[in-house]
């Protein structure tokens, strides 16, 4: 397209577009005059009949000029492609005759793109990209607040007071978690599923994808499925719309459907359950309160005592959090008022919805983007010090360049072209790399980190990548460049031939090669930390002995589950049967699972002590047991008995308490026989402590044990239980006979989330694993690459000063010393790097304080291990090159230029 | 003095195809691209010669003609132009299209009124 291509062509240079329009148009008007006063015109009359043939000047220039420069950005753009993609075309010449180089390269910066690429993906997949509700920015979830707990849900009394009487909201809606049995249509299913206010879609701003959602004040009995749900059972048919389905027993009409990339997950105080979301709605029919776990069928308006919702609402305009707090505060003051004897000292708090649904993944992750970042960083010390060994082979290249004319500018640019087209190169690997991480990422992330399935490589992402990729070629690329383009612009052309590095070069690249130390240490005690954490945390004993135990949920429907003694007899038929099972040792039940389940609390008093402030009462894991629960958890009765039917709702109310409970309920003393009470004053219920249990830790090893009591099924029971059986051998070869075993008693019975406890406890430390084998890998490449970092400064060095090597071997010195010379010269940069690196982790490490387990942030066996550990690793690296330095032929080595 | 003159508007396109002609014996600078279209339609064409000038420009920009700045005879700094190889394409594409354009007119013009029997 372009024209006048060889030929010199000052018009279009960029250079003065105006004038030389200007210039044009006034020689055709000048060159007209002439040739009309030739004809014997005067000359003004000459002008103006040049002038009236021309037509309007002005508007002639601007056309043309509005052209020429048209012509002229084309022109540059044109000319400053040519020029990258000479630059490009000679740098993967360059590459291509030092394969060696371009392979360490490449796969360097492909290991610190490629782990930054997957750790980003997730990074956005999770916390940066907004969480799927309307203006999620403006969501908040409202907690009470105590001295217990910063977070305890709220009472059905406090929802309704938020409801109605808030300044702040637009809308605010209550939240219960509730198995649902799914029957009809297929095999019974207990669901997780959640009982909401009818403005609970409406607050999150989400539509349904088919159908609707709610009605506000719905009274029929509606249900909104998930899209997961709608497609495994219903074969995603949208019919659905409008049919009945059975749940919990009773028929609901099925109102729409969720979108599919809806996400909601148990909503719990303690942030990071590992509980699944809801797969199914169901609104509140009484005065917008969701039903409890029991479905009681009844107003529960007036209740203060039982906390078991959550609530998220949606700030109105213009009002920030902090006046909501204030609001909420107020709110909280003025109920303690009202309610002195339920609600005094209780507070209420808000959060947002960032902070509820991930900020318990926060820290974590950025954790491993910082570990990433490290690991980039190391790369790009790695290829800078390897381009700084390689542009002092290129001297004379470069300075042959500058003889012929390039400017230093244009040298500059020609490398930092090479350094970006390695970098690119390495982000095309790095991407595949990323691809296969991220897989493997999103299998082992942890459950409750919500999003982190849909990480993936997407524009954003790759976008990222490729920008990740030129910064890093600019900054590994620069330093070098500019010292590559100074040195070959200081030498002549006849002392460019020696290849000798200068002293600022050797400085420069040892100053990279302990930094690369320095930042692999940083990670190695990171990781090795956690490793340390996790091994104290896989120490830790439970206090249930989970091998060869095989645990499952059942939820009773129909006539069973409405009165408690039907409840209990099942139980009791249920566990003689699985009890009688060949390869069965014990079956026992309890209404939460530990580790793997829900968890039950309640406030308790000890009689005959001081009864404290109201809303200051102690609180303790509340659990309902079947009798040989704990035998067959594995637990001890340490002191008096275990639970047996004749504890029935006409003896008297017993409890077993475990030792913690014990040691600060009756400190020093024997509980035997000790009464206490939990519920408030009109339901109050006094338990008579009968037995004395081993504590457990109920959340998982990470968590110490809390106080807890046991109560039997007899006096109290519910319509759900898991059930645990201890097997003599391998526990899931049991599932179809107990399966069968059940189905027998009852064939519309759902058995669900059937699991042996080993994988429980196996997912409780989904996230510590996750964190410290990711931080462990990052360190593993860290190390390999100030490894090479060390090796190659090392092999450099040897090559440079073989001529002096093979002298003081002339001179006498011994194999040995020449050894011991170039191995201390490396492990003195790598003690410098180790020194510099701890310095830094004593730093650092406190970040991490929060997911260390019984660790301390410079616990110093970690330390000082992976410390040895790279020094060792310091020492193979520099021992290759040092041992190649002792074999140098002296003749040869003499002759070396 | 001089015969009545009609200044015609010329469609853009023509008068692209006329400067492509004008340029097709040789480098020309504007004032002699306006004058040879002056002369070679007998006058019977007159443009309002500055609209001559964003034509060239435009015709430059898309590749078909090439400027150059040289000195006059007279010393003056022109401007003069030369047809491009892509330039020379698109006159014979222009030149044929016209002949095809020009003859179908005329048979419309010359043809003689029939009524249908």
């Amino acid at each position: 397209v372009s024209a006048g291509t060889g030929r010199p062509d000052r018009s279009f240079g960029g250079r003065d577009i105006p004038r030389d329009v200007e210039d044009e148009l006034a020689s055709h008007l000048e060159m007209h005059e002439d040739e009309l006063r030739a004809r014997g015109l005067a000359p003004d009359a000459a002008r103006r009949a040049a002038l009236a043939r021309f037509g309007d000047v002005a508007r002639v220039r601007e056309a043309c000029r509005i052209i020429d420069e048209r012509i002229a950005r084309r022109r540059t753009r044109a000319s400053m492609l040519t020029m990258v993609r000479q630059d490009v075309t000679f740098a993967i010449r360059t590459f291509r005759r030092s394969p060696g180089f371009s392979l360490v390269a490449v796969l360097a910066l492909a290991l610190g793109i490629g782990a930054n690429t997957a750790i980003f993906s997730v990074v956005h997949a999770v916390v940066l990209r907004p969480l799927p509700y309307g203006s999620p920015d403006r969501l908040v979830f409202v907690w009470t607040t105590s001295s217990r707990a910063p977070r305890e849900p709220l009472t059905p009394g406090r929802l309704l007071d938020v409801r109605t009487r808030n300044r702040s909201f637009s809308g605010a809606a209550g939240i219960s978690h509730v198995p649902l049995n799914l029957t009809g249509d297929g095999a019974p299913e207990r669901l997780p599923g959640s009982s909401v206010s009818s403005d609970f879609f409406e607050v999150l701003g989400v539509e349904a994808a088919v159908g609707r959602t709610f009605d506000r004040g719905e009274a029929g009995r509606a249900v909104v499925l998930s899209h997961g749900l709608w497609t495994r059972r219903f074969g995603a048919d949208p019919a659905i719309v409008g049919r009945t389905i059975t749940i919990n027993g009773l028929p609901h009409e099925v109102r729409g459907v969720t979108p599919r990339d809806f996400v909601w997950p148990s909503i719990t105080a303690r942030p990071g359950g590992t509980f699944a979301g809801p797969e199914l709605w169901v609104a509140a029919r009484i005065k917008e309160i969701p039903s409890p776990p029991i479905d009681l069928d009844e107003d529960l308006s007036t209740r203060r005592q039982s906390q078991y919702l959550r609530l998220v609402a949606r700030l109105k305009d213009g009002v920030t959090i902090e006046q909501a707090r204030s609001d909420m505060e107020a709110l909280a003051a003025r109920l303690a008022e009202i309610h002195p004897d339920t609600d005094a000292n209780q507070g209420l708090t808000v959060i947002t919805a960032q902070e509820q649904l991930v900020g318990h993944v926060t820290l974590p992750l950025m954790v491993l983007a910082g570990a990433v970042i490290f690991v980039l960083a190391i790369a790009c010390a790695n290829v800078a010090s390897l381009l700084l060994g390689r542009a002092t082979a290129r001297r004379r290249e470069l300075a042959v360049r500058l003889a012929l004319g390039a400017g230093r500018r244009r040298i500059v640019r020609q490398l930092l072209t090479e350094s970006i087209v390695l970098s690119l190169a390495a982000a095309a690997a790095g991407t595949g790399l990323a691809w296969w991480a991220i897989g493997a990422l999103t299998a082992l992330a942890p459950m409750d980190v919500l999003r982190a399935d849909q990480a993936r490589l997407d524009t954003t992402v790759l976008a990222f990548t490729a920008a990740l990729a030129v910064a890093t070629g600019v900054i590994f690329g620069l330093a070098p460049a500019i010292q590559a383009a100074r040195a070959a612009v200081g030498d002549g052309l006849n002392e460019a031939g020696r290849a000798s590095d200068g002293p600022r070069g050797s400085r420069t690249r040892a100053g990279l090669v302990v930094a690369q130390v320095a930042a692999a240490l940083v990670l190695l005690v990171g990781a090795g930390l956690l490793l340390e954490s996790f091994v104290a945390l896989q120490r830790t004993s439970t206090g249930i002995d989970t091998r060869n135990l095989l645990a499952f949920d059942v939820f009773l429907s129909g006539s069973r589950a409405e009165y408690q003694r039907l409840q209990t007899e099942f139980y009791d038929r249920m566990l003689e049967r699985l009890a009688a099972l060949p390869g069965v040792v014990h079956a026992g039940a309890a209404v939460t699972l530990p580790i793997g389940g829900d968890d039950f609390g309640a406030s308790y008093i000890i009689d005959g002590k001081p009864a404290p402030e109201s809303g200051q009462e102690p609180r303790a894991g509340l659990q309902i047991v079947s009798p040989r629960y704990f035998r067959t958890m594995g637990m001890r009765i340490l002191r008096g008995r275990d639970i047996r039917p004749s504890d029935t709702r006409e003896a008297p109310q017993v409890a077993l308490v475990n030792e913690s409970f014990a040691r600060i309920g009756w400190p020093g003393e024997d509980p035997i026989g000790r009464r206490f009470a939990i519920g408030g004053a009109p339901n109050r219920v006094w338990l008579t402590v009968v037995g004395v249990v081993s504590d457990i830790r109920h959340f998982g090893p990470a968590e110490p044990p809390r106080p807890e009591f046991y109560r039997p099924y007899y006096q109290s029971s519910f319509p759900f239980m898991a059930v645990v059986v201890r097997t003599a051998d391998d526990p899931l070869a049991l599932v179809p006979s107990v399966r069968a075993a059940v189905l027998e008693l009852d064939p519309a019975l759902p058995i669900s989330n059937v699991s042996t406890m080993e994988a429980h406890l196996y997912r409780s430390k989904a996230e510590p694993r996750f964190l410290s084998i990711l931080l462990g890998g990052f360190a593993l490449v860290a190390l390999t690459l100030a490894a090479i970092g060390i090796y190659g400064m090392m092999a450099f060095a040897v090559t440079q000063r073989t001529r002096e090597i093979g002298i003081r071997v002339a001179l006498g010195a011994r194999r040995e010393d020449i050894l011991g010379m170039v191995l201390r010269s490396g492990l003195s940069l790598a003690a410098a790097g180790a020194a510099a690196g701890l310095i830094c982790a004593a730093l650092l490490t406190r970040v991490l304080r929060a997911q260390l387990f019984e660790t301390s942030v410079l616990e110093p066996t970690p330390v000082a291990a992976v410390t040895l550990l790279l020094l060792g690793v310091a020492a193979i690296a520099a021992a290759v090159p040092a041992w190649r330095a002792s074999r140098v032929d002296v003749v040869r080595a003499l002759r070396w230029d | 003095m001089k015969p009545p003159k009609t200044t015609i508007d010329l469609m853009q396109g023509t008068l692209s195809a006329l400067v492509l002609k004008a340029l097709s014996c040789g480098p020309l600078h504007g004032y002699a691209v306006a004058r040879w279209i002056e002369q070679v339609s007998g006058e019977g064409l007159l443009v309002e010669e500055g609209s001559l000038y964003p034509t060239l420009h435009r015709l430059e920009e898309r590749g078909w003609i090439r400027s150059e700045w040289q000195r006059s005879a007279t010393n003056r700094r022109v401007k003069t132009y030369s047809l491009t190889a892509e330039g020379e394409r698109q006159l014979r594409a222009e030149l044929a299209q016209w002949g095809r354009f020009s003859s179908a007119v005329s048979r419309v013009l010359r043809s003689r009124r029939t009524r249908p029997a």
